[in-house]
């Protein structure tokens, strides 16, 4: 009771809690006739904002106008503003999160700064990119909570039944309207505060990481409803990480760089706009897999870079009839070796003959409450795989991992951790063996420091003071963390919070290192950083073992797929040998990656 | 899971009921139960009041099961203290087996237990037949401020959020290498690791979580409305007032009884 009564203040002491520079934005206001055209519905002219008690400004002399019914991505590295940008266009910046604001911010007509968040809420709605928290708490149901922003606007009952019902229908969430919105699975509560959300029918929608819970089906639905939505004429804000997803749904896509522009423009020349590497943030995989063949004569120069699989594919299968016609053959259907054969070879040649870290023998579990989970796992690591654990949710990948480390026991059957049953032993001393970095990070960091969250794995294994500060210092190291080292956890932006609970079980240098979602939220340079760190552990024999719904990154950095299905192994293979069925049972339960759908999908 | 407390989903008679007229209801029995003469009235009233409706909203087994579960040994102890240690002149005792009772004492134990068996049965059986979010829209229609509805909703759904999450931050330490099992000063050694994630992940999530609420336009000036229609009879009305007016009487007939006395 005292955490809602504390929250219920927290709500009401923020609006209270500004230190606006308003003077300064009401001078600004004339200077907006530059900005400002037809149907324009948000127009920033030189926005900078520093949070209270921060040195840099997180926005910087941004300028920025987003006509109606446009879809503007804003993409960039992590902590580049675009959480910042986004909740300035809905008002949180300034009237909830404390700084100092000058420029000027007009959305859908209303001065964002002069107009309260309550005013505000008619004209922009705002989707954070945590789920869970996005949650009102105050309905019981789906239905209600799609429903309670609606109430609170005033909505007359039958408009507003009918506008749940259309928000419910629109994000494939029709079925689960009488479930409790705590009863969800990550991705199906994201769908529902996007739900919530679009109920409100705001002229503006900012959307902040929308796609980080999302899987691949649900990605491509949320993109189908968002173009939907741009033709009826709302204006939409999306920050966004997944530049793929980024490239099939924006109109126009503004790049920001320690909170300034970077690039503004339409998709096709921002998302293949050199800067954009040069500044960390990277390029869509289309766009670098045709760079990696331009660089290799099998992509003319003259021809664009595409930034969606579609090009990709016209343009490889255009590349192929040219070199055809030049030689009278094809090596490949595409004209693109998309991944070297000969490093899985290696990789596949390498692990048979390993010794096993993790041995799961006819896994059956059953949880209390009747729900048969695993029925029959079978599967073995070896010292030195690199596998991707993939599958829907409620498939039982979840329920495996907790088993790999003893955090449950099977019902049947029997799983051995470096030899050692995990029914005769302890969860600590599977860790020694098996270090798994759940989902939500927040459970896991509680240290003062990043450097003592990453030494309490080592000191707990018992290890010597030497090797904790050795493999300590590595772990910053391959996670990128020294800026950051005597920083709280939870100061980071999420996406190196993650990196520092990735770095915190890396240090307990386990021969198995488990994963789950690793890539949710993280920019293109921390995940090369990751795929770095894999490779790097395979070198020294450690298996690594990573739950995930971005396919691409499995593929790239991984070399075995086990994909699971109503509690049982539907297929285990390797990425190498995946033939057309296993490619089309991938498909129907999780998606392809680019290089499969290339191969299978669109050669 | 639903997360919707003591409230048992059947299609009874309580059910159909708007909250206020129970919430009424209750009212009147709890304060008949003390008004009128015990043990008569509490037990009269448990069996002649919440039984039947018990049985007639078709929650009766769980009702009797919480009932039965948790009374049963507030009873019995208040029997045991009262019988056997009671103040009292009279000298009149019950032998039962070697254990002698003071008959003032048990009638006492009596009393109490009857007015107990009304005060936890009848708004029990509110709350089996009542979802909270209906109870807490009903009274915030009728004049209770939003936020204090808020607050009592969000805490009936964030404890059991909280407890789940608490099991989160203990997997992922355990996966870490902590021993939360063993010796009392290993145990003690896990608290911090155990209990840090969980204060300040809910501080974070309060503040998203205002931050949230404002965006769904909890303090938008202006009327409300609600999506759930909760129905309200010109008899439940007419019911309402008829069960004050009761309450009224017995308190005057009490009082009036008290001075001519």
């Amino acid at each position: 009771m005292a955490y809602c009564v504390a929250l219920f203040w927290m709500t009401v002491l923020s609006r209270r809690a500004l230190d606006v520079d308003l003077t300064h934005l009401r001078t600004n206001h004339a200077d907006m006739n530059d900005v400002l055209q037809p149907h324009t519905r948000i127009a920033l002219h030189n926005v900078t904002f520093t949070y209270a008690g921060a040195t840099e400004p997180a926005l910087r002399d941004v300028t920025l106008a987003v006509p109606a019914g446009q879809i503007c991505a804003i993409i960039g590295r992590a902590g580049a503003g675009k959480s910042t940008l986004c909740a300035l266009c809905a008002g949180f910046v300034p009237h909830f999160f404390r700084g100092r604001l000058t420029g000027s911010a007009i959305v859908d007509d209303m001065p964002v700064a002069t107009h309260p968040i309550a005013e505000l809420v008619r004209h922009v709605a705002l989707v954070g990119s945590n789920a869970f928290s996005q949650i009102s708490g105050a309905r019981f149901t789906v239905y209600d909570e799609v429903a309670f922003g609606l109430e609170n606007l005033g909505v007359p009952r039958p408009a507003m039944i009918e506008r749940v019902e259309w928000a419910l229908r629109a994000l494939g969430i029709d079925h689960l309207r009488d479930r409790s919105p705590y009863a969800l699975s990550g991705g199906q509560q994201q769908r529902m505060v996007i739900a919530a959300a679009l109920a409100m029918n705001p002229p503006v929608l900012a959307l902040d990481e929308p796609t980080s819970q999302l899987d691949p089906p649900a990605m491509i639905e949320l993109a189908d409803v968002l173009r939907s939505l741009s033709r009826q004429g709302m204006t939409i804000l999306v920050a966004e990480h997944r530049l793929e997803w980024v490239a099939d749904v924006a109109e126009r896509v503004v790049a920001l760089d320690h909170g300034a522009v970077l690039a503004d423009g339409a998709p096709a020349s921002v998302l293949t706009d050199p800067r954009l590497c040069e500044h960390g943030i990277g390029w869509p995989r289309p766009a670098q897999m045709a760079a990696q063949a331009r660089a290799e004569g099998r992509w003319a120069p003259e021809r664009p870079l595409p930034i969606t699989v579609a090009d990709l594919a016209a343009g490889l299968r255009a590349a192929a009839a040219d070199q055809e016609s030049m030689n009278g053959q094809s090596n490949t259907p595409h004209g693109l070796t998309v991944r070297p054969v000969a490093e899985m070879d290696e990789a596949l040649s390498m692990t048979p003959v390993a010794e096993p870290v993790v041995t799961l023998d006819e896994v059956h579990f059953t949880y209390p409450t009747g729900v048969e989970a695993l029925r029959g796992v079978s599967l073995t690591v070896r010292r030195g795989e690199r596998i991707a654990l993939v599958g829907r949710n409620g498939a039982g990948k979840s329920t495996l991992v907790r088993h790999l480390n003893g955090l449950l026991r099977p019902s049947r059957g029997r799983v051995l951790v470096d030899g050692v049953d995990t029914r005769t032993t302890t969860v600590a001393r599977c860790a020694r063996s098996v270090g798994v970095v759940f989902q939500d990070v927040r459970n896991q960091l509680f240290a003062r420091t990043v450097r003592d969250e990453i030494r309490f794995g080592p000191r707990n294994l018992g290890f010597a003071p030497e090797r904790v500060d050795a493999l300590t210092e590595a772990a910053i190291d391959a996670l990128d963390l020294h800026d950051v080292v005597s920083e709280h956890p939870y100061d980071l932006p999420p996406a190196r919070r993650r990196l520092v609970a990735i770095a915190a079980v890396l240090a307990m240098d386990t021969a198995l290192l488990v994963l789950d979602e690793p890539t949710a939220g993280l920019d293109n340079a921390s995940i090369a950083l990751l795929k770095r760190l894999i490779e790097q552990l395979t070198e020294r024999q450690r298996s690594v073992l990573v739950v995930s719904h971005d396919l691409d990154f499995c593929y790239e950095a991984l070399d075995r797929v086990v994909l699971m299905r109503d509690g049982r192994i539907a297929f285990d293979g390797r990425f190498a040998e995946v033939d057309q069925v296993q490619t089309a049972a991938l498909d129907g339960d999780v998606g392809l990656p680019i290089a499969l759908r290339l191969r299978y999908v669109c050669p | 899971m639903q997360r919707t407390g003591l409230f048992i989903e059947r299609a009874g008679f309580l059910q159909r009921l708007n909250p206020l007229t129970k919430v009424t209801g209750v009212l009147l029995l709890i304060g008949a139960t003390f008004l009128l003469p015990a043990p008569l009235t509490g037990a009269a009233l448990t069996v002649g009041a919440l039984l039947p409706l018990a049985f007639a909203s078709l929650v009766a087994h769980r009702f009797l099961d919480v009932l039965v579960k948790t009374l049963l040994p507030v009873l019995i102890s208040l029997a045991l203290v009262q019988g056997l240690f009671f103040p009292t002149s009279d000298p009149t005792t019950v032998a039962v087996g070697p254990l002698l009772f003071r008959r003032a004492g048990l009638q006492f134990a009596l009393d109490t237990g009857s007015r107990l068996l009304v005060v936890a049965g009848a708004p029990l059986l509110l709350f089996q037949t009542t979802h909270p979010g209906a109870l807490v829209q009903a009274l915030i229609q009728s004049g209770m401020p939003r936020s204090i509805g808020y607050i009592v909703l969000v805490a009936l759904q964030l404890i059991p959020a909280i407890s789940e999450r608490a099991v989160g931050v203990a997997e992922a330490q355990r996966a870490r290498g902590l021993e939360t099992e063993g010796s009392v000063l290993q145990r003690i050694r896990g608290v911090l690791p155990l209990i840090s994630p969980l204060i300040v992940g809910a501080l974070v999530e309060a503040e998203e979580r205002a931050m949230a609420i404002e965006a769904r336009a909890f303090n938008a000036p202006g009327p409300k409305t609600w999506v759930r229609d909760i129905p309200d009879p010109p008899v439940e009305r007419t019911a309402r007032i008829g069960m004050l007016a009761a309450l009224g009487a017995l308190i005057v007939w009490r009082i009036a009884s008290l001075f001519s006395g």
